[in-house]
C-alpha cells in the first residue's frame, strides 16, 4: 500500500470497510442488534427468526462493516464457522434472562474460541449481554463469570450490558469494537 | 449490464468460444475470490459465468466441491452489484441440487423478494424455491402468499411458476395458496393470467368437481389472456375427454366459439382440441377444419407449419376430413420452408391414392437430405403407414429406405428406418428377402450397436426360413472379425440359429464357432462354446428348448432369486422353474402414449421403464408373513374394480396366483372425510373347493387413504374344474366417526359396519402366465409327446374372425405365437397359435382353427403335460 493511500487511511479520509460476524444462540437478540445499527430509513418494522444468514451494513467512525448476521438455530449453528475465515470481528449476542441455556452459551463459544480459524487470530471479541431490561436477567459481570471469559487472554475481548430493543448500551460496544478493529488495521499496516 | 455487454462483444470479434479452454479446478481456484473482505464485482462475475458455464456443459461437483463454492458465494451477497447479484442467484439454482445446507440463503433470499429492488425480487424467488424444501416451506409461505398477489407481474408469475414447481414435493402447502391464486387469474397482465391458471388447475386437478366449476366459471369470465385460453381450452378438452358427455355439452360449446376468437393462437388451440376429440362428429369438425385450411393459407410459417403438423397427426383418424384439403396441402409441398414441405408431402402420403405415391416420392426425395432427423423420422413413419396400406408398392418404399439408410444420421432415424422395414417384412413376405438384404448390407456399415445387435438377431430368426439361408451367414460372420464384443456375441447367437434350423450349414456352422472359441471376449467365448456343444449334441429337442426358443424368464427376478440362493444353501441345485416368466408388454401401452401427446399439459418426466408386475409385487408380498412360504409368485393380473369408482369406498382387487395358492390383495380407498375405518377386511364366500388359509386385515384406513388388506386361499386339490369360480364378496369393518378437518376421532368406540361389494371372479387366465413362443411349430412338434385334446365348438355370438380371436385370446390368457392374432382382411378362414404356462410350471400349447360361416366355428386342440390342464381348458371354452 503506497504511502499516500496509508496516509488516506491514517486521517480517515478514506472508509475502510470491515466484515464482522455475528453469531449466538436464537431467539438472543441478534438481528434486533444489527437492525438497531442501520440508519433510521433502512430499518425493517419487524423482526423475524433469521433463517441461514443475511447480510447487513452500517457504519460507525468512518467505518463500514458489513454484518454477516448468522441465524442461531440449532440446526444452523454448525454453519457458523464457514465464515470465520475472513471476519475482522465478531459480535457475540447472549440472551441474559435466559439463564438456563448459558451452559450451551458456554459450549457453543468454546467451540468457537477452538476453531482452527479462530484460535490463531487475534479477532476482537464484542459480548452483548442483551435484554438487560429483563427482570430475570443476571449482570454482565456474572454473565462473563458463568462463561470463564477471563480465560480468553490472547484476544481482545468486552462485554456490554445492552437493551436491543431502546438502544441502551449498543453504542458504547460497537465503538469499543471499532477501535479495537482500527487498531488491529493499523498495526497489520 | 455493461460487462455483460462487453462479453458479448468479445465473443464476437474472437469468433471463438472464450470458455472453450476452462477447467474445472481452475474455476475452483478463481472462486476464491469471493472470500475477500471487500467484494470486487469486476472480477466475480466472470468467475461466476466461467462456473455455470461449467456446470451447463455437465461437468459435475463433487458434494464438497460444490459447498466449498456455495459457501464462499453466498460472502457475495454483501455486495450491492446488480449483475453480481442476479448471477448469485443463477448460481444458487445451480448448485441447489448438489451443495449441503443450502437453506443457509434463505434468510437472504426472502430478504430480497421483499425488498424494494425490483430487478431481484422475481429471481430471488425462484431461487429461493429451488433452495427450499418441505420443511422450510412454512418458513417462507407467507412471503409465497404475498409475492403471488404482489402488483408487479413478473414477481407474481415468478411466484406462480415457483408455487407449481414446488408441488412436487410439497403439495399441501402449495394447496393453501389457492386464494392467492385466484386472485391472480384476475390479474391483467396476460402472462400473470396464465401462470395463475395453470397453478390453480394443478392444485385442483385430482378433484374433478373442482375443475368442472373452474371450468365453468372461466368461460364465462372471457380471461384476458390468450396463452389463458389456450391452456383452458385443453382443460376443457380433456374435461370432454374423460366425461362422456355428449358433444353438445356447454364445454364443446366453448371450444367452438374459441374458433372465431381474436387471436390465431386461440384459434389454432381451438381447432387442434377438436380434431383431436375422440368422438367428434364429422359436422362439428367442419368448422375447425376450416380454421386449419385458412392458416394452411396463411402467411406466418409458425401458422402453416402449425396447420400442417395437426393435419399430419390426424390424417389416420379422420382421413376424409384432411383429404378435403389436399389441395391446400399440394401448394405446401413447394413451400420454402422444409419442415412445412416435408409435413405436407406426408400428410399426402398418409390420405392419398396409390396412383400418387410414385409422383410423391420422388418430390420427398429431392429434398430429404436437407431436413432434420427429426423430419425424417416423420417421414419414415409416413413411408411405413403407407406400405401397410399399399402393398405393392413396396418396390419403391423398399429402394427409398434402404437410400435412406445409406445416408448420415441419428440412433432414432436409424432405429426407425430399420423398424419399418422389419415391419413391413413381418407383414408382406414378398418383401423379406429384399428387406433382409438390405439390412445386411446396413450392418456392414452401421456405427449404432444397438441397431446392428437387433439386426443380427432378426436375420437369425428369419435367415434360416429363407430359399437360400446361406447367403445371409457371409454377413453374420464379417461381423465377428469386424466388430466391438457385444455385436460379435448377437452375431454368434445368430450364426447358432442358422446351425439349429438349417441341418445341411450345421458343418459349416461348427468350424465358424470354433473359430469364436478363440475370441478376445468372454461373453463371445462362453456363446460360442454353448452354442457350438448344443449344436454338437445333434439332439433337436435340445436345440429346440436352448436355441431356438430359449426359457424367457424375468431377468430381475432371476437375479434376485440367483442371488438369494449364493447366500443360503448351495447344495440343491437352482431350480429355473422357480423364476417368474417374462412379462410380456402389452403393444396398447406404447398407442396410448402417442394418442395423449400434444393433447394436455405436461407429461411429466419419461416413465421408468416397465418392470414386469410379477416383479413389483413379488416384493410387496414376500414382506407379509405367511406369503413367502408359499413359493415363488406365478402370475398377477389386471386390477379389477369392486365397487363403482365414485362411492364412499372404493375398493379394487388384485389376483396374485401361485404355484398351490391365491392371494387376493384388495386396495381400499375411504373416500369419506368424516369416517375412520379400522380392523378393515374383505369377507369372502369362496366357491366350492377352496379353502381361506389367512386373511390379513388392514389396522386402520383414515380419510383419503389407501390402505390394503389381503386373504390368503388354497386352490381346491385335484379338482382343477372347479379353481374357476366366482366368490362373493363383503368389505367389513369398524367405522369410527371422526372430525374432517383434523382426521381424529370424536369417541373411542366405533360400531361395526359392511359394505357389499361386486362379486369375484377367478378365471382360468389368472391362473396361466402368457410365455411368447418364438418358434411355434417347433414347440408343437416337440409336444407330440404330451396329452392332446381336440373338441370344436360354435361361437354363435361372435360375428367376426377378428372379434372371435380377441375373445378367445382375453379369455385363456394365453400369448398368441406367430402373429396369428391378426387376421388378414377377407379371409374366411385362420389358424391362431397360442402358448401359455400354466400354475405349476405346466405349458400349454394351443391351436385354434376358425371358420367364419354364420357365426364362428372353432377347432380347438390342446396339447399338455398334463390331461387335467389340458381337460380344463377344453371343457373352460364351452
Amino acid at each position: 500500500m503506497g504511502l499516500f493511500q496509508k496516509l488516506a487511511h491514517f486521517l480517515g479520509v478514506k472508509k475502510r470497510e470491515v466484515n464482522v460476524l455475528v453469531v449466538g444462540l436464537n431467539n438472543s437478540g441478534k438481528s434486533t442488534v444489527i437492525n438497531k445499527f442501520k440508519n433510521e430509513e433502512d430499518r425493517v418494522a419487524e423482526i423475524v427468526p433469521t433463517v441461514g444468514f443475511s447480510v447487513e451494513r452500517f457504519q460507525n467512525q468512518n467505518l463500514a462493516f458489513t454484518a454477516f448476521d448468522m441465524s442461531g438455530h440449532g440446526r444452523y449453528r454448525d454453519l457458523w464457522e464457514h465464515y470465520y475465515k475472513d471476519c475482522n470481528g465478531i459480535i457475540f449476542v447472549i440472551d441474559s434472562s435466559d439463564r438456563l441455556r448459558l451452559v450451551v452459551v458456554k459450549e457453543e463459544l468454546d467451540l468457537l474460541l477452538q476453531h482452527p480459524d479462530v484460535c490463531n487470530r487475534k479477532l476482537p471479541i464484542l459480548f452483548f449481554a442483551n435484554k438487560m431490561d429483563s427482570k430475570e436477567a443476571l449482570s454482565s459481570v456474572k454473565i462473563a463469570a458463568a462463561l470463564g471469559l477471563d480465560k480468553i487472554m490472547d484476544k481482545p475481548w468486552h462485554i456490554s450490558a445492552s437493551n436491543a430493543l431502546t438502544g441502551e448500551g449498543l453504542q458504547e460496544g460497537v465503538e469499543w469494537l471499532t477501535q479495537q478493529i482500527r487498531e488491529l488495521i493499523l498495526t497489520k499496516n | 449490464m455493461s460487462s455483460f455487454k462487453r462479453d458479448k462483444k468479445e465473443e464476437e470479434d474472437g469468433g471463438g468460444n472464450p470458455f472453450q479452454n476452462i477447467e474445472r479446478t481452475t474455476v475452483l481456484q478463481e472462486a476464491r475470490i469471493f472470500n475477500e473482505t471487500s467484494v470486487n464485482p469486476r472480477k466475480c462475475t466472470p468467475v461466476l459465468t466461467k462456473l455455470l458455464y461449467l456446470l451447463n456443459q455437465g461437468e459435475t461437483l463433487s458434494v464438497k466441491e460444490a459447498t466449498d463454492v456455495f459457501f464462499a458465494m453466498t460472502k457475495l451477497f454483501q455486495s450491492r452489484d446488480v449483475i453480481l447479484r442476479r448471477m448469485v442467484y443463477l448460481g444458487i439454482k445451480e448448485l441447489s441440487a448438489i451443495a449441503d445446507d443450502v437453506i443457509i440463503v434463505t434468510s437472504s433470499l426472502t430478504k430480497d423478494m421483499t425488498g424494494k429492488e425490483d430487478m431481484y425480487r422475481a429471481a430471488a424467488i425462484r431461487a429461493l424455491c429451488s433452495i427450499t424444501d418441505a420443511t422450510m416451506l412454512q418458513a417462507i409461505e407467507r412471503y409465497m402468499k404475498q409475492a403471488i398477489v404482489d402488483r408487479n407481474p413478473a414477481v407474481s408469475s415468478a411466484a406462480l411458476v415457483s408455487s407449481l414447481h414446488m408441488t412436487k414435493f410439497a403439495p399441501d402447502v402449495v394447496k393453501r395458496w389457492v386464494n392467492e391464486a385466484q386472485e391472480a387469474v384476475n390479474s391483467d397482465n396476460i402472462m400473470v393470467q396464465y401462470h395463475a391458471l395453470g397453478l390453480l388447475y394443478h392444485i385442483r386437478k385430482s378433484d374433478r368437481l373442482a375443475v368442472t366449476k373452474l371450468v365453468a366459471k372461466l368461460t364465462r369470465m372471457s380471461l384476458k389472456s390468450p396463452y389463458a385460453v389456450c391452456m383452458l381450452i385443453r382443460i376443457t378438452a380433456k374435461l370432454l375427454e374423460e366425461d362422456d358427455a355428449t358433444n353438445d355439452s356447454p364445454y364443446f360449446e366453448f371450444i367452438e366459439s374459441c374458433l372465431r376468437h381474436k387471436s390465431e393462437m386461440v384459434m389454432y388451440e381451438a381447432a387442434h382440441a377438436i380434431v383431436n376429440l375422440k368422438r367428434t362428429t364429422n359436422r362439428e369438425l367442419i368448422p375447425a377444419i376450416s380454421i386449419l385450411q385458412l392458416m394452411c393459407g396463411s402467411s406466418k410459417p409458425t401458422l402453416r407449419f402449425a396447420a400442417v403438423r395437426t393435419f399430419n397427426q390426424v390424417a389416420i383418424s379422420h382421413p376424409a376430413a384432411v383429404a378435403s384439403c389436399n389441395l391446400d396441402l399440394e401448394n405446401l409441398i413447394t413451400d420454402s420452408n422444409r419442415s412445412i414441405a416435408t409435413l405436407a408431402i406426408t400428410t399426402l402420403l398418409k390420405t392419398g391414392a396409390e396412383s400418387s405415391v410414385d409422383r410423391l416420392m420422388k418430390q420427398i426425395a429431392t429434398f430429404v437430405s436437407e431436413i432434420s432427423d427429426e423430419f425424417k423420422v416423420v417421414v419414415v413413419q409416413a413411408i411405413r403407414a403407407l406400405a401397410l396400406k399399399f402393398p405393392r408398392k413396396h418396390g419403391v418404399l423398399m429402394n427409398f429406405l434402404s437410400a435412406m439408410l445409406r445416408d448420415e444420421g441419428g440412433l432414432e432415424y436409424k432405429a426407425s428406418i430399420a423398424d419399418t422395414i422389419i415391419t413391413i417384412i413381418e407383414d408382406n413376405p414378398e418383401t423379406k428377402e429384399i428387406g433382409l438384404a438390405h439390412l445386411c448390407e446396413f450392418i456392414e456399415d452401421c456405427e449404432h450397436i444397438s441397431l446392428a445387435v437387433r439386426i443380427l438377431h432378426l436375420l437369425g430368426k428369419e435367415g434360416p426360413k429363407t430359399k437360400q439361408p446361406s447367403r445371409y451367414i457371409r454377413f453374420v460372420y464379417n461381423r465377428v472379425i469386424l466388430e466391438c464384443p457385444s455385436i460379435r456375441a448377437a452375431a454368434v447367437s445368430a450364426m447358432a440359429q442358422f446351425g439349429a434350423s438349417c441341418p445341411d450349414l450345421l458343418e459349416n456352422i461348427q468350424v465358424l464357432l470354433a473359430r469364436c472359441q478363440m475370441d478376445s471376449d468372454d461373453e463371445v467365448r462362453d456363446r460360442a462354446t454353448y452354442y457350438s456343444s448344443i449344436l454338437g449334441t445333434l439332439d433337436k429337442s435340445l436345440y429346440n428348448s436352448y436355441i431356438l426358443d430359449p426359457p424367457q424368464v424375468s431377468v430381475t427376478s432371476l437375479e434376485r432369486l440367483l442371488k438369494e440362493y449364493s447366500h443360503a444353501d448351495t447344495r440343491e441345485p437352482f431350480d429355473i422353474k422357480s423364476v417368474p416368466l417374462a412379462a410380456i408388454p402389452s403393444p396398447d401401452e406404447h398407442e396410448v402414449k402417442q394418442k395423449s401427446e400434444g393433447m394436455l399439459v405436461s407429461q411429466g418426466p419419461a416413465k421408468p421403464a416397465p418392470v414386469s408386475r410379477e416383479e413389483n409385487y413379488a416384493e410387496k408380498l414376500s414382506a407379509i408373513p405367511g406369503i413367502q412360504t408359499l413359493g415363488p409368485l406365478f402370475r398377477t393380473s389386471d386390477v379389477v374394480e369392486l365397487t363403482e369408482s365414485e362411492t364412499e369406498y372404493f375398493v379394487r382387487c388384485i389376483k396374485h396366483c401361485y404355484s398351490n395358492h391365491v392371494v387376493l390383495q384388495f386396495d381400499c380407498l375411504n373416500t369419506l372425510s368424516d369416517q375412520l375405518l379400522e380392523n378393515v377386511r374383505v369377507q369372502l364366500e369362496p366357491s366350492e373347493g377352496y379353502e381361506i388359509l389367512d386373511e390379513i386385515p388392514c389396522p386402520k384406513l383414515p380419510y383419503n387413504e389407501t390402505g390394503t388388506t389381503y386373504v390368503i386361499l388354497k386352490f381346491p386339490e385335484n379338482d382343477l374344474p372347479n379353481s374357476i369360480g366366482t366368490f362373493g364378496a363383503v368389505l367389513k369393518f369398524i367405522v369410527k366417526d371422526c372430525d374432517p378437518t383434523t382426521g381424529l376421532p370424536d369417541t373411542d368406540e366405533g360400531y361395526e359396519d359392511e359394505y357389499m361389494l361386486e362379486d369375484l371372479e377367478i378365471t382360468l387366465g389368472d391362473q396361466i402366465q402368457k410365455i411368447n413362443k418364438v418358434n411355434w411349430a417347433a414347440a408343437w412338434e416337440e409336444a407330440a409327446s404330451f396329452i392332446e385334446m381336440e373338441d370344436t365348438y360354435s361361437l354363435s355370438s361372435m360375428n367376426s374372425l377378428d372379434e372371435a380371436v380377441k375373445n378367445i385370446i382375453q379369455f385363456l390368457g394365453l400369448q398368441p405365437a406367430e402373429r396369428t392374432d391378426k387376421v388378414p382382411e377377407g379371409k374366411n378362414i385362420h389358424t391362431l397359435l397360442l402358448a401359455g404356462q400354466f400354475r405349476g410350471g405346466i405349458d400349454i400349447l394351443v391351436r385354434a382353427k376358425l371358420a367364419l360361416s354364420d357365426g364362428v366355428t372353432m377347432q380347438l386342440t390342446v396339447r399338455s403335460p398334463d390331461d387335467n390342464v389340458a381337460e380344463l381348458i377344453t371343457s373352460a371354452v364351452g
